[in-house]
């Protein structure tokens, strides 16, 4: 359905997304993972059509749409990052305003309106100003805003920064229920791995503008198979521990995470044991110990040394 | 269109701070500085003046109209048809009455008490300084102004104006009967070369300042309410510019972009708003002066069809102007510095369009530069407007105006980013 082609981005000559392939077949949901900066958004914007890229191509049903981007967007809905709406007018003003513009027929705006209303659960504060909503109430109306002219394609770059759970979770439900009741194929971009691996059927992982892995969820778990994640709780750390850990036979990362250390390490029968005698030599008292299933996050170190968050 | 139309001015009327700056700020600026400085350009002087004129004629009009018709006979070359009629003429304009009559006009007389009186009485009153001075119309003078005018025979009489000191009170007295013997030699000059000029009583100067003919006074507080719905106008072009910035940084533009409506219905949304806006702004000003302090008491229903027209005229160029603006900060990757630079601009277009600083304080050269901003040509041409009411001095700048906006217009659309690949 949306596919982008060899996509690239120079700024100044520094390149920030490079070349980069993905496609969306019709009633997926994709995921777009990678820590801040990796270029998700400029890919999204190059997608969206709002910024042209350096080369590269963005096909719709294998028609480009760089030239004419007409088609791509009408059935395009974008959800930015930002709060892309107007702060002084009511959600309902804000809503009409893009509806009309967006040339939904006045005898099914009003009804569209309340019904997007209905899916953000706002129905009730329509006609508050915006400035008066909190940070999630603001994420949902920009959710709606994008969902008026009933979109074929949905992309949501970071719909969930910088807001409280409760609202987290109902924008996640609601991007599921599009997907799975609606049909609405969802790209979806996060640095938060657990909202891609609960929405996600595909994702793709970028780091320094590139795509590093992609696949299904298991797929890229698989990457994986052959290592244990561990999760080791020392009563301190300190670099010639930490450096002690890494020089244990088939450790290939090692990651501090607040008082807890990630390893990943080949599957071999005595890392428990040499992990314990390094810790007795350096007088390091191991805690707490845990053996974990891979997740996406642990793939993503493995792949770049660095967490999402980093 | 119409839809960017109607979320633009929601949004402005949602701000009631700019609101309140761009209505009641000029409104506001109005008031103090036409009660902080008045007189600036010298109205109210007529009523600080009383001055005390005495008149000595001893020209006998009637014995002086008798010796120029004998004197006509017998010199001239006119026939008895010619002579007639000469004399016909003469008498509808005799000069002497004519000065007679602007002394004691009801302009003068707020300002000016003429007193017939003797020669002799007169100069005592003024050596005593009981009088400001005497004006002294010789014995034969319109003989001799009769004939110097028609037959160019040198005059030996002329008129004596006596005074004891050389005070400002006596330099008006004198200006004024000088500007009215100015203002007839004039009118006989433009007969002789042919011309038919009629020229009213109420058409003679009337010794106030800027004195012209065909003029009503203009004062401070006009000006202040021209200059300050000018300025405020001007500002409101940022003020759009500004709000495109606003636009672009949240984002708004971008969601507008994705919509596929027409790139220039947004451009042209923002102008029609801006040319509502300027349009109600300046209307506002001038019709809120007008009713707190009178501005415009003096005038009838004409001068508002001027102020009207120009209002208009300024609010659709000042529109444009803003559709140049719009389009430059969707280019500018810094929106803040588009604030910068705008302000900047219209800082500068208020100083030389005189805004700031009331035109006839500036320098020739920064008062032609002036008059080619909207504002300064606006505020020229209002100034002018109320002086003459005459409706040929609005053409050119209407004209003016209009190229400006076909230009302003063209640049903006020009400028605009395509397809929305703003900076």
């Amino acid at each position: 359905m949306l596919e982008t082609v060899q996509l690239t981005k120079a700024f100044k000559g520094k390149t920030v997304v490079d070349e980069v392939d993905l496609y969306l077949d019709q009633g997926e949901s994709v995921g777009l993972l990678g820590p801040n900066g990796a270029g998700k958004s400029t890919t999204i914007s190059m997608i969206s059509s709002l910024l042209k890229p350096t080369s590269g191509d963005v096909k719709l049903n294998q028609k480009s749409t760089i030239k004419n981007p007409v088609d791509l967007r009408k059935v395009l809905g974008v959800v930015p990052q930002e709060i892309a709406l107007y702060e002084e007018l009511s959600a309902y003003e804000n809503l009409k305003f893009f509806g009309r513009i967006y040339r939904v027929p006045k005898s099914e705006l009003e009804s569209r309106i309340q019904d997007t209303l209905e899916i953000v659960g706002l129905k009730e504060r329509q006609k508050d100003l915006i400035k008066t909503f909190s940070g999630g109430m603001k994420r949902r109306v920009n959710i709606a805003t994008a969902l008026l002219h009933n979109p074929k394609i949905l992309i949501l770059d970071e719909p969930t920064v910088g807001i409280d759970p409760q609202s987290r979770n109902y924008i996640l439900e609601m991007v599921r229920q599009l997907n799975e009741q609606k049909g609405t194929t969802v790209l979806y971009t996060s640095h938060y791995m657990e909202e891609v691996e609960q929405l996600c059927n595909r994702v793709y992982i970028m780091d320094h503008g590139k795509v590093i892995a992609k696949g299904t969820k298991s797929e890229l778990l698989s990457i994986l198979s052959n290592e244990d994640t561990i999760s080791v709780q020392p009563n301190r750390i300190d670099e010639e521990f930490l450096a002690a850990v890494k020089k244990i036979e088939g450790v290939r990362k090692v990651e501090v995470s607040g008082e807890e250390i990630n390893i990943i390490a080949k599957k071999v029968s005595n890392i428990v044991s040499e992990l314990v005698n390094v810790g007795e030599r350096h007088q390091v008292q191991i805690l707490n110990f845990q053996m974990e299933n891979p997740s996406l996050e642990n793939v993503f170190l493995h792949l770049t040394g660095r967490t999402l968050r980093d | 269109m119409w839809t960017f139309l109607i979320k633009d001015l929601l949004l402005f009327w949602r701000d009631r701070k700019e609101v309140a700056i761009i209505i009641l700020l000029p409104l506001a600026l109005v008031v103090i500085l036409s009660l902080v400085m008045p007189g600036m350009f010298g109205e109210g002087s007529e009523e600080e003046y009383d001055l005390d004129l005495a008149l000595v004629k001893e020209d006998d009009q009637e014995r002086s109209l008798e010796l120029f018709e004998d004197h006509l006979r017998q010199t001239s070359d006119l026939s008895n048809n010619e002579i007639e009629e000469l004399l016909i003429g003469v008498r509808a304009h005799l000069p002497v009455e004519g000065l007679i009559e602007y002394l004691n006009s009801p302009e003068l007389a707020e300002w000016v008490s003429v007193e017939a009186m003797e020669k002799e009485t007169a100069q005592a009153e003024v050596e005593q300084g009981n009088l400001d001075g005497a004006l002294i119309i010789p014995e034969d003078y319109s003989f001799q102004l009769l004939a110097d005018m028609y037959l160019n025979e040198p005059t030996e009489q002329a008129l004596s104006f006596q005074a004891d000191d050389q005070t400002m009170e006596v330099e008006i007295l004198s200006n004024v009967i000088q500007s009215y013997l100015d203002h007839m030699n004039l009118h006989h000059a433009i007969s002789s070369a042919g011309g038919e000029v009629e020229v009213p009583s109420e058409a003679l100067p009337q010794g106030q300042v800027e004195n012209v003919e065909g003029q009503q006074s203009f004062s401070m507080d006009q000006y202040f309410t021209i200059s300050m719905g000018a300025l405020f106008v001007l500002f409101l072009a940022a003020t759009v510019a500004t709000r495109t910035g606003i636009e672009k940084r949240e984002n708004t533009f971008k969601r507008i972009v994705l919509t596929n409506s027409p790139p220039l219905y947004y451009l042209f949304g923002k102008t029609m708003g801006t040319f509502i806006l300027a349009w109600c702004q300046m209307m506002l000003i001038l019709i809120g002066s007008h009713l707190i302090l009178g501005v415009f008491s003096d005038h009838d229903i004409t001068v508002w069809v001027g102020l009207i027209l120009m209002a208009t005229m300024y609010a659709l160029a000042i529109a444009a102007i803003s559709a140049v603006m719009t389009s430059v900060m969707l280019r500018l990757k810094n929106s803040e510095t588009g604030d910068g630079i705008f302000m900047m601009v219209i800082m500068v277009f208020g100083v030389i369009g005189g805004n700031f600083v009331p035109i006839y304080l500036l320098p020739n050269w920064l008062q032609q530069i002036g008059e080619m901003t909207p504002n300064g040509l606006v505020l020229a041409t209002l100034i002018e407007w109320i002086q003459y009411e005459d409706f040929s001095i609005l053409v050119m700048p209407t004209v003016i105006l209009m190229i400006i906006v076909i230009v302003s217009l063209f640049i903006g659309v020009k400028l605009y980013p395509k397809r929305g690949d703003v900076s």
